[in-house]
């Protein structure tokens, strides 16, 4: 502990002590520290006088807590109380300053201990002790700013534009700090330009460094001006706000994942099998055009399909390979084996997208999500919920109404909270959402089995346009149920509109799911059966074409008459000014179920990414103009950020998994078919990799090493055993370790109450103490209005001024050591 | 050229100046830059022109937000908008700033009283701001403030310091995504 300061205290005792809190002085032996400020305090007032001057005569000084506990203070003590060194963020210049220079400190210190000085403030007064010795003058703005200067020349010149640009200041603060923390180094070589021999080359240099940099800098901001429908993005966000915007940034991402799986297919697949024809079937089919809505017909005997791909090794000397047998390899000639190449791109496509999307639904989960975050909707209500990128009036006037319904209905959710419903609500409740559910699962139910025999029947049919009828009856029952589901979501009534949404969201999802699943039995199991010695894989990815087709036809239709004709409705017939409102949680159902489709399809056609890249630059400008001309931003809540996680993760589990699930086991235990593809004459897809892993194995010492990896990761089962144990390991560490943080929180909460209280009881401590001096010099000089100053420094870290005039006094600037709460 | 500016070009050492400084793109800087030539008055430099606040106030950008005068009155020196003053503006609203700045302006917007503290007057004039409607009730507004900070008012002092705001809106992802002005006028 520093030396004790031998001062003594010479307050009287006033009556009115004896009932209130302890004094100080009885708490010495926990909080020695204060003890001894205050007695040094009392000291000074002693020897010093006080200076007084004359109050304004509207303040008051009342420090009575108020009935639920909570103090009110005078605006004079919430001015001291600002002032603090914890409050003074964003108030005083010198304040920034002197943070923002300990924060470069603690940057450049980084590799080091921290000093003591430099710690974190600590609710123990007695460390702070340390910092009261070591700061003996009380800084001038000048000064810090010099040493904040000499701060950011230690640092890398990219960490200090950095720091320049997080810092509160105004631009040309800013541009002080940077241009004087220019290493000295650079203002050396400054100088040596001026005369020296190397003054012309090392000029020459810089400009042209420079030149560089404006060269980055130009195509930096020319990629990023490059970027597709900035403009139209920043329309629909000032016109609709967040929530209808993420719905198009969605589209945009969907956009990139598959321009991102594309660009394999497209290198290693299509471009090489379109520079080795195979021969043409005879007779050529003529293009009807019927082909863009089947797939079949002049399309199939294309890059388009799996069929076309041959199954052996191309290569440069023979152009046009045959079923049997290899031809010698040439000279100079590059063999392209086609069935590996066609099992390793499909597998990197897939796996590439399975860590995209991974990292970027972790990414955004980590970003929305905060331990503890589910209180603390209030404030988020209150602060977050106006849209500041909102610019236009009748915008603005929509964002209104849907903040009073927010606030509105979180009041209902906390009155109901205060006063839950009575066992007849709830059981009244129960039955509903039980009555619900159970006509959910019927639909879902009905659904399914009117696919599962819709198709059988159709497996007799089916040439020409009656292929089309499987995908318009699915099409049509998604539509239909996801309206019904909506409408009986709005029936329902639940207590908080977000489940609602939730409700109908996941129902959707189960019942699209459920279809899909049907689906993927239909092809794999039976059409495999009826079409062995045709090409089932084409006819799977024409099916998968036609879905997709049909299912882009089904969206415009909806959107011409779900907003477009309601809209002409309301306005014309029904006489109201409202449009029809965007729902976006359909939209984006819609969205997730086009892209199942696309990747439940690559294996079978690896150009239909090609074919949902430009669905979706259709749909975008459809939806926009729709948008636009009919519709308005949704009244119900929308929190942006939530939702993108949500349909992140919507986007990876059920739809990602399912396709990844389909393709394992189309490779893994289907048997392709004879006659067409790159697998013809294998039993499963998956032999091809194992065929060639023999042949590895067999030719010799060069890619040995290969085999054994092989037979020791993927055929050997231990090795999958352990990396599962450990990621479950890895994963129970973190649940723990987030457990541990919420308690720490709790912690930490109940500190900073206490912290509350201590400093509201030194405050009226304080002011009590100094009521009583007050009181007592007014009785001994009544008549005289004395004027001194007590000004006291303790270590140079507490100044404490006490103005007074007339009987009442005002504390004017008080700064406490920042141990100080 | 009538009402506009004098049509300086900024300087290249300015342009880079200016993008080390702010969290604004090239583009956004230019844009600005045409933004405050068409507003300012005529026969001055773009850098020692002024723009009064109530021409800030009416840019699209800010035209229909309810917080227009106070977001004035915190970026503003002496009352006037310089360029840089603009530029500092639109930086902090940027797409690419960092959060705490963004927190520590939210924090002196929402600050009504400019006491340092966010307390129940302050939060009641924002909710106030935010319906702009005359039929609220006192019983929502006391509901209302009385639940914001019993969920952030940590130390019990019945206001929000700044740390107690900057805690609520680390926890908000929708904070960072609502604090944002990207149409300057281009």
């Amino acid at each position: 502990m520093a030396q004790p300061l031998t001062l003594v205290l010479n307050v009287p005792e006033t009556t009115g002590d004896e009932d209130l809190e302890p004094s100080p002085y009885e708490e010495s032996e926990v909080h020695d520290s204060f003890h001894r400020l205050i007695q040094e305090q009392s000291l000074l007032v002693a020897e010093e006088g006080l200076e007084l001057l004359p109050l304004a005569p509207d303040r008051g000084y009342q420090t009575l807590p108020r009935p639920e506990g909570a103090p009110t203070h005078s605006t004079a003590t919430l001015r001291i109380l600002a002032s603090m060194p914890s409050r003074t963020i964003g108030r005083s210049r010198g304040a920034i300053i002197s943070e923002y220079y300990n924060r470069t400190v603690k940057l450049r210190r980084r590799s080091s201990r921290p000093l003591l000085g430099n710690m974190v403030r600590c609710a123990r007064p007695s460390l702070r002790l340390y910092d009261l010795e070591l700061d003996h003058t009380i800084l001038e703005e000048d000064e810090k700013r010099s040493l904040l200067v000499k701060e950011l020349q230690g640092l890398s010149v990219a960490q200090r534009d950095h720091m320049v640009r997080n810092m509160p200041l105004s631009l040309g603060e800013k541009r002080w700090l940077r241009e004087n923390s220019w290493s000295p180094k650079g203002k050396r070589r400054g100088q040596q330009d001026r005369g020296g021999a190397f003054s012309c080359s090392s000029r020459l240099r810089y400009s042209c460094i420079l030149a560089l940099h404006s060269l980055g800098l130009v195509l930096v901001s020319g990629l990023y001006a490059a970027r597709p429908w900035r403009y139209a993005l920043k329309q629909i966000g000032g016109q609709f706000g967040s929530s209808v915007l993420s719905y198009f940034i969605f589209l945009k991402t969907l956009l990139a994942f598959n321009v991102l799986m594309l660009l394999p297919l497209l290198g290693f697949l299509v471009g090489v099998q379109a520079a080795f024809p195979p021969d043409p079937p005879d007779p050529v089919p003529t293009c009807s055009g019927l082909e863009l809505l089947t797939g079949r017909g002049c399309f199939t005997h294309t890059v388009m399909y799996y069929g076309y791909y041959s199954n052996s090794t191309l290569s440069q000397s023979c152009d046009s390979s045959r079923d049997s047998g290899r031809c010698s390899p040439g000279s100079g000639s590059l063999p392209y084996n086609m069935p590996l190449a066609y099992l390793f791109t499909v597998g990197a496509a897939f796996f590439i997208t399975c860590i995209t999307l991974v990292y970027s639904m972790s990414h955004s989960f980590g970003e929305s999500y905060r331990v503890g975050s589910t209180k603390g909707i209030h404030a988020l209500t209150v602060f977050c919920s106006w849209d500041y990128k909102v610019t236009q009036k009748r915008a603005s006037r929509v964002q209104q109404d849907s903040i009073c319904t927010q606030l509105k209905e979180l009041l209902a959710v906390w009155q109901l909270q205060k006063h839950p419903r009575s066992a007849c609500g709830q059981l009244w409740q129960a039955a509903m959402l039980a009555l619900g559910g159970l006509l959910c699962l019927g639909t879902t139910v009905g659904c399914a089995a009117a696919v599962f025999t819709f198709s059988e029947v159709m497996m007799q049919r089916g040439q020409g346009v009656e292929l089309l009828a499987l995908p318009l009856v699915v099409s049509a029952l998604n539509l239909g149920a996801s309206y019904l589901f909506c409408g009986l979501a709005t029936l329902e009534r639940h207590d908080s509109p977000v489940l609602e949404v939730y409700m109908a969201i996941c129902r959707s999802l189960i019942l699209k799911t459920a279809v899909l699943g049907v689906l993927c039995y239909h092809w794999l199991g039976r059409r495999v059966a009826t079409l062995q010695d045709g090409c089932w894989e084409n006819f799977v990815g024409q099916e998968l074409y036609r879905f997709l087709v049909v299912d882009f036809i089904f969206t415009l239709l909806d959107s011409l008459f779900g907003e477009l004709v309601w809209r002409l409705i309301s306005e014309k017939k029904l006489k109201r000014r409202q449009k029809p409102e965007f729902d976006i949680a359909r939209n984006v159902l819609d969205l997730i179920y086009g892209q199942t489709l696309t990747w439940l399809g690559v294996l079978f056609s690896p150009l239909l990414p090609a074919v949902q890249i430009l669905r979706l630059l259709f749909l975008f400008y459809v939806k926009k103009a729709s948008l636009m001309a009919n519709c308005q931003a949704p009244r119900r809540p929308w929190l942006a950020s939530h939702m993108s996680t949500v349909f992140l993760t919507l986007l990876c589990f059920p739809s990602f998994l399912g396709a990844a699930v389909f393709l394992c086991y189309a490779v893994w235990q289907v048997k392709p078919s004879s006659t067409c593809g790159p697998f013809r004459t294998l039993n499963t897809m998956y032999e091809a990799g194992t065929v060639w892993v023999r042949r590895l194995e067999h030719a010799g010492s060069r890619g040995s090493w290969l085999p054994w990896l092989h037979h020791l990761l993927v055929e050997n089962t231990f090795f999958l055993f352990l990396v599962s144990a450990l990621l479950l390991a890895v994963i129970y560490l973190n649940i723990q370790v987030v457990k541990g943080q919420r308690k720490v929180i709790c912690l930490l909460k109940e500190q900073i109450r206490n912290e509350g209280e201590d400093k509201i009881f030194l405050i009226n401590k304080l002011h009590s103490v100094y009521e009583g001096e007050q009181n007592r010099r007014q009785k001994h000089s009544s008549s005289k209005a004395s004027r001194s100053l007590l000004f006291c420094r303790s270590s140079g870290q507490l100044s404490w001024r006490l103005l007074e005039g007339q009987g009442q006094f005002e504390i004017l600037s008080l700064t406490l050591p920042s141990g100080f709460p | 050229m009538g009402q506009q500016c004098l049509r300086y070009q900024m300087q290249w050492e300015d342009l880079d100046e200016y993008q080390a400084l702010t969290f604004l793109t090239r583009n956004e800087i230019l844009c600005i830059h045409k933004t405050f030539l068409k507003l300012c008055p005529s026969q001055k430099h773009y850098k020692e022109a002024t723009l009064t606040m109530d021409q800030v106030s009416s840019l699209p950008a800010l035209r229909v937000n309810p917080f227009r005068d106070r977001i004035c009155r915190v970026f503003s020196h002496n009352g006037v908008f310089s360029f840089e003053d603009v530029l500092g503006m639109a930086s902090v609203f940027s797409e690419q700033a960092c959060p705490s700045l963004k927190i520590e302006y939210a924090f002196r917007i929402y600050d009504f009283n400019e006491n340092g503290f966010i307390d129940e007057e302050d939060l009641q004039k924002i909710v106030l701001r935010l319906l702009k409607s005359d039929d609220v009730s006192e019983d929502l507004l006391m509901d209302v403030t009385h639940h914001v900070l019993s969920e952030s008012d940590l130390d019990n002092d019945n206001m929000l310091s700044f740390s107690e705001f900057e805690h609520a809106m680390a926890k908000s992802p929708d904070f960072m995504n609502s604090f944002r002005i990207h149409f300057w006028g281009c």
